[in-house]
Parts: C-alpha cells; structure tokens; sequence
C-alpha cells in the first residue's frame, strides 16, 4: 500500500468542514434578521446532505450547492418574523462544534503524513 | 466557502443594532424637544431593517433550492416566492419619523408657546423606548456572540496548519 497525502478521509472531512461552515452561515443569517419585519428563519437538512456529500467523494464529483429550505414548526411573531434565538443559539454551538472536531480529524489526518516523513530523522 | 464572511454577516448586523440604540438615545435626548431646525417639536424616529442581498454564491445555492419542488413549496408557504427575499446579513433601509401628533401642554409662559398658550411636545413614551433599546441590545450581544464562535472556528482552522 502506497502512502497518500490526500486521503479520501480528507476529502471527506473537506466536505464535512463546509457543511460545518454552510450551517454557521444560516446560523448568522437568521441571527443578523433577528429583527427584520416578515423574515423567516432558513435552514438545511445536514444528515442528507453530508451523505450526498459522501456519496460525491465516492464519485469523484465536485460539491454541490447546499440545499436551503424554510425552517418548520417555528413560532411567529406578529411582525412575521420567525426566528428563534434558542434554536439559533444551539445551532450556531452545534455547527462550532461540527467544525472543530472536523478540524481536530483533519490535523491528526496530516499529523500521520508528517510523522511518516520525519520517520527516519528520529 | 468563506468563513470570513461570516464575519461580515454578524457584523453587519451588530453595526445595524447599534444605530437602532443610536436613534432610541436620540428619542430619549429630546424627548422634551420643543424647538427643531424645521420648525415644531421633535419628531420620534424608527429605523427601518431588512434583509440584505448578500453574496451572489448564496442567492446561486437558493435558487437551486427553489428549483427543488419539496423546498419551493416551503419557501413559498413561508411567502418567500423571490430569491431576494432571503438572503443572508441585514441593512437598514432607512430612518423615518413618527406620525403621531405631538402631545400638547398649557404652558403660556414658554418662548414656543402658541397664541394660545399651549406648547406641542414630543410624543415619546420612555417605556417603549427602554423596550426597543433592550432588543437592540440583546441582538447586539446575540450577533457578538456569533462573532465569538465565528472567530474560534477561524483560529480552529489555523491549527491544521500548525505542526
């Protein structure tokens, strides 16, 4: 077996990273519209898009464009507005945490290339 | 994906909640103004927000939602038919003045005193400007607190890079 710098592991926390990221965005958006008279609260569906995610790192396709949609089940305010600062909250903790655990993974992955090219200098 | 703009997100929207405190200590400042540059009392200002267009990558990923029949019918159910209507960041569009007349009070010996005596003020209501100050703060510490996470997954990300 030959060593690879670009893992499909790192292609596939590539792609977990954006999700991450993807997700924080939402998470701002709605925060910054906290206020706006009418706006509703956008979210996405991780679960199925880190497996389409998957699914285009087994194929060798490029990432696609997240799929946004209208966030359910929230409670309006008689301006229209939507958004929640609870589920914002936890959401914004959640992609925090997503991303950093996608970033720790990421550097053990390097972590494993670098000590494989300072193996024989120990 | 840029994390940074993120950042401008968040920060776009705590500049706008910082002019909305603004305009509110303005109303309470002259909440006893009789005597304006254009003539009669004070009038009460609101700011008015909305959401911005953002960035073209985001509307791109948006109108492939749209195009998708499940999240079409969502988005329009929530009356979010054009692509321009969510987007990510706020903007405040403008600052317009209050309508209501000005609250009237007997008081012949003030210089602005009409004919007859009475005195227009302005109608300001501390309790609902104490109100909007309270949201306008507690978005402004919502949003720095995104600003907070956004800057830790920035310096999350720098740590790959360290050996």
């Amino acid at each position: 077996m030959e060593l690879q710098i670009e893992t499909r592991l790192s292609d596939q926390l590539t792609r977990y990273l954006d999700l991450a990221t993807s997700q924080a965005k939402l998470t701002a958006a709605n925060m910054a519209n906290i206020d706006t008279p009418g706006y509703r609260a956008i979210g996405m569906d991780f679960e199925a898009e880190m497996r389409q995610a998957m699914d285009g790192v087994d194929q060798g396709k490029p990432p696609r464009p997240v799929r946004l949609k209208a966030v359910d089940g929230l409670i309006a305010r008689p301006d229209g507005n939507n958004v929640s600062m609870d589920r914002e909250g936890l959401n914004l903790a959640e992609a925090q945490l997503k991303f950093k655990t996608g970033v720790a993974l990421l550097r053990q992955e390097y972590q494993r290339v670098m000590d494989a090219i300072h193996s024989d200098s120990k | 994906m840029n994390l940074f703009g993120l950042m401008d997100t968040s920060g776009g929207a705590m500049q706008a909640e910082r002019m909305r405190a603004e305009v509110v200590a303005a109303n309470m400042a002259n909440a006893e103004t009789t005597h304006t540059a254009a003539g009669g009392p004070y009038k009460r200002q609101h700011v008015i927000f909305s959401a911005s267009q953002g960035d073209p990558g985001f509307l791109d990923s948006l109108a492939t939602a749209s195009g998708a029949a499940s999240a079409a019918t969502g988005l329009q159910s929530s009356g979010l038919s054009g692509a321009g209507a969510v987007a990510p960041g706020v903007q405040i569009t403008g600052v317009v003045e209050d309508t209501a007349p000005p609250l009237v009070r007997y008081d012949p010996g003030h210089p602005d005193a009409g004919p007859d005596g009475l005195v227009a003020y302005p109608d300001i209501n501390p309790l609902t400007e104490m109100v909007d100050l309270m949201g306008a703060t507690r978005a402004y510490g919502l949003n720095s607190s995104a600003v907070q996470a956004e800057k830790g997954m920035i310096t999350a990300a720098l740590e790959i890079a360290k050996s």
